[in-house]
């Protein structure tokens, strides 16, 4: 592939990059921008927080496309992730939960999840269901039960304040400077969050069962031939793409400490980013997961614009997310994906 | 679903909002409320009287014409999932011209007329340039639309709503609203005195489907976009520019979404508020058109059917205790199952019933 040719089938993309950092340079020199205020300890552990559920969804969405079927239904799983979390912290702990409760609750709207995403895969694999309208159908299913759900238990969309997940701090080590409070005084999901993309990424790329996952995708033919059930590698697949974004829900609920149903909910649009962020991340879980810390971080940057007192709208601040993914699939828009993605398989019995 | 017959299509479509229905009445039920009770409130508050007949229009007219809007973009393989930020921004600048130009008018029907015109062109202008960003970036940068349209409906609604909130709310206003448009800018009303709609609104849509069908068969630009979308490369061979079709595929499928948006403005609100509380009809456009196998004319039962299902759903919000966002839960349900065709094409032939559809 040579310069000119990749430049020449990119060049919006290329030009959309150099005009964000053009105008994003002419900001910061226009309006004098306090850099250092900016960038603080504060931000990165407030951006890690605001990653992890992006970084969840993501790593279950890529090992679903990584095996053949476009999970395209993690912004609904998430939306019913962090309703049924909310709805079980109030159903085991009552009016004033406890840090029990919560994690009792997290693992209760997983397994919740895992038996929505059994349905789906069914739907997906075996009725062989359009994959695309299929999953939108999961988000609006979310946007419908999700709310509703809220609005049968407490009688109003949004839940009250119930409880949030309380800091993990880690002696001696939490006092090291600069790391210490990101790394070791911080929500135990952030750090759950990175085990998990590095295991995730450890298993796609060097185990057997990873190896199957990206055959079913790329050549399912062939690994049918070697004797492996493609439906089931789909299958096991799938469910773990919509237990993670269940579990991204949850962890999305435990940082906020209530469920937002009003709008696009609170996960509001959360889902669609971890797409961008495994697209972006080229398929890698860890490299999804720091496409995810790149979307928190603007998600969060809105905050820090107010402590360095500079002064615009939080509802335009809070679009750069959705401004990012833009530009992100614009210039990466070109990814290979695997090649089977979106055909359903059928075993020639 | 597009290789299924007109009858089979019809067939899934039934069974697939029958399927939906009865999966809502086990929630119902499961939810401690009386099943009976609630499908009679359903029918009674989608058809039971002359109020319920012109509130299920009116949200018939709004599916008819974004259900078209989704249709041209699916049919011609484009993914258009934008259509509820091109309604936003189309209704809006619809809003906006309006009340720039009043002033410069003359006030009564002539200058009601002109700026009633003037307004959906604006409308139809804005809906379908903000299409259009979504179509270059797939052209020509390869983006997927289908995300890159969801992100500009969370960005239409910001940025309108940061608009409503600050520079263009009405001089006063307490709520983040425009100020309104002038009274005699509305539509006439015909049978129904209804506030908040209008037959003229409803044979507008349908004016609409018609000549979107009529482009899509009939003309060589619509021909160019379907074959692109089934045949790409008998298109290119055949010299259609696959790229600039993508782009006129979605600025269409964006100017429709824009007459939406000018008929929701002119006919329901007379204002613009914050679109974060403005109903999602772009999005349950995708079921109807679905259900309609994204076909323009069988949009029209459709959207009767949304409509009514809708207009229930204002019904059960104010005469029962069963939570509205439930029919939004159905419609769900409802496109999940037209997904799978084969869900029910298998439960046919297991049951042997449905001749028709094998």
């Amino acid at each position: 592939m040579s310069v000119a040719g990749y430049v020449e089938r990119n060049r919006l993309g290329i030009g959309g990059a150099v005009a964000t950092i053009l105008a994003a340079l002419a900001l910061a020199v226009a309006f004098d921008l306090p850099v250092e205020s900016i960038v603080t300890v504060g931000f990165v552990e407030r951006s890690l927080q605001a990653a992890t559920p992006i970084a969840l969804a993501a790593i279950g969405g890529l090992y679903a496309e990584k095996s053949g079927v476009f999970n395209i239904g993690l912004e609904g799983f998430m939306i019913l992730g962090a309703a049924n979390a909310a709805a079980f912290v109030w159903l085991i702990g009552g009016e004033s939960p406890t840090q029990g409760d919560l994690w009792l609750a997290i693992v209760a709207a997983v397994l919740v999840s895992l038996v929505y995403t059994l349905l789906f895969a069914v739907l997906l694999v075996r009725y062989r269901a359009d994959q695309i309208v299929a999953g939108l159908a999961v988000w609006f299913i979310g946007l419908g039960f999700g709310p509703f759900s809220a609005v049968l238990i407490w009688g109003n969309r949004n839940s009250p304040g119930l409880v949030s997940v309380n800091d993990l701090t880690v002696p001696v080590l939490a006092d090291v400077p600069v790391l210490g409070p990101i790394l070791f005084d911080t929500s135990p999901l952030v750090l759950a969050t990175a085990v998990v993309a590095v295991v995730a990424w450890v298993f796609l790329y060097r185990t057997r069962y990873g190896y199957w996952i990206q055959a079913a995708g790329e050549n399912p033919e062939a690994l049918d031939t070697a004797g492996v059930n493609v439906r089931r590698v789909r299958y096991a697949s799938v469910l773990f793409s919509g237990a993670m974004a269940g579990l991204a829900g949850a962890v999305l609920f435990a940082h906020a400490g209530s469920f937002t149903g009003t709008g696009d909910t609170m996960v509001n649009g959360r889902g669609w980013i971890g797409i961008v962020a495994y697209l972006f991340g080229n398929y890698n879980p860890v490299g999804a997961a720091a496409a995810a810390l790149l979307f928190g971080g603007l998600d969060m940057l809105q905050i820090q614009f107010q402590t360095a007192g500079i002064e615009l709208p939080n509802r335009l601040v809070n679009l750069f997310p959705y401004v990012a993914v833009v530009i992100v699939l614009t210039v990466w828009g070109s990814t290979r994906m695997p090649s089977a993605v979106g055909e359903s398989y059928e075993t020639e019995e | 679903m597009l290789e299924a017959t007109a009858l089979q299509r019809l067939g899934i479509a039934m069974a697939s909002t029958a399927l939906a229905l009865a999966i809502g009445l086990v929630v119902v039920a499961a939810a401690g409320y009386d099943p009976v009770t609630f499908l009679a409130d359903v029918f009674e508050g989608a058809f039971g009287d002359e109020n319920s007949i012109g509130r299920t229009l009116k949200f018939t007219t709004m599916f008819v014409l974004v259900g078209v809007a989704v249709a041209v973009a699916f049919r011609a393989g484009v993914f258009n999932i934008g259509v509820q930020g091109q309604f936003i921004v189309g209704g809006f600048a619809t809003v906006v011209s309006i009340l720039w130009l009043a002033p410069l008018l003359p006030a009564g029907t002539v200058g009601g007329i002109a700026l009633l015109v003037l307004g959906t062109l604006a409308g139809v202008v804005a809906g379908g340039l903000y299409a259009a960003i979504p179509g270059a970036l797939k052209a020509y940068g390869d983006a997927n639309e289908i995300i890159t349209t969801i992100m500009l409906n969370f960005i239409a609604v910001g940025v309108v709503g940061y608009l409503v909130e600050g520079p263009l709310r009405g001089e006063g206003n307490r709520a983040p609203n425009t100020a309104r448009i002038p009274e005699y800018v509305s539509l006439p009303s015909v049978v129904f005195d209804s506030p908040d709609f209008s037959l003229v609104g409803l044979a507008v849509a349908l004016v609409v489907v018609g000549v979107v069908s009529v482009v899509m068969i009939r003309t060589r630009v619509g021909y160019d976009m379907v074959t692109s979308g089934h045949q790409e490369a008998a298109a290119t061979f055949s010299g259609v520019d696959a790229g600039r079709t993508v782009v006129t595929t979605m600025a269409f499928s964006g100017m429709v979404a824009g007459v939406a948006g000018a008929v929701f403005a002119i006919m329901i609100q007379g204002y613009y508020s914050d679109p974060g509380g403005v109903a999602t009809y772009g999005f349950d456009a995708i079921a109807v058109s679905l259900l309609a196998a994204n076909n323009p004319l069988g949009v029209v039962p459709a959207a009767l059917l949304f409509g009514g299902l809708d207009s229930a759903g204002t019904h059960i919000g104010i005469n029962s205790d069963v939570p509205p966002q439930l029919i939004d839960g159905i419609v769900g349900l409802v496109v999940l199952f037209v997904a799978a065709p084969e869900l029910f094409r298998m439960a046919a032939r297991r049951t042997g019933l449905g001749g028709e559809r094998r």
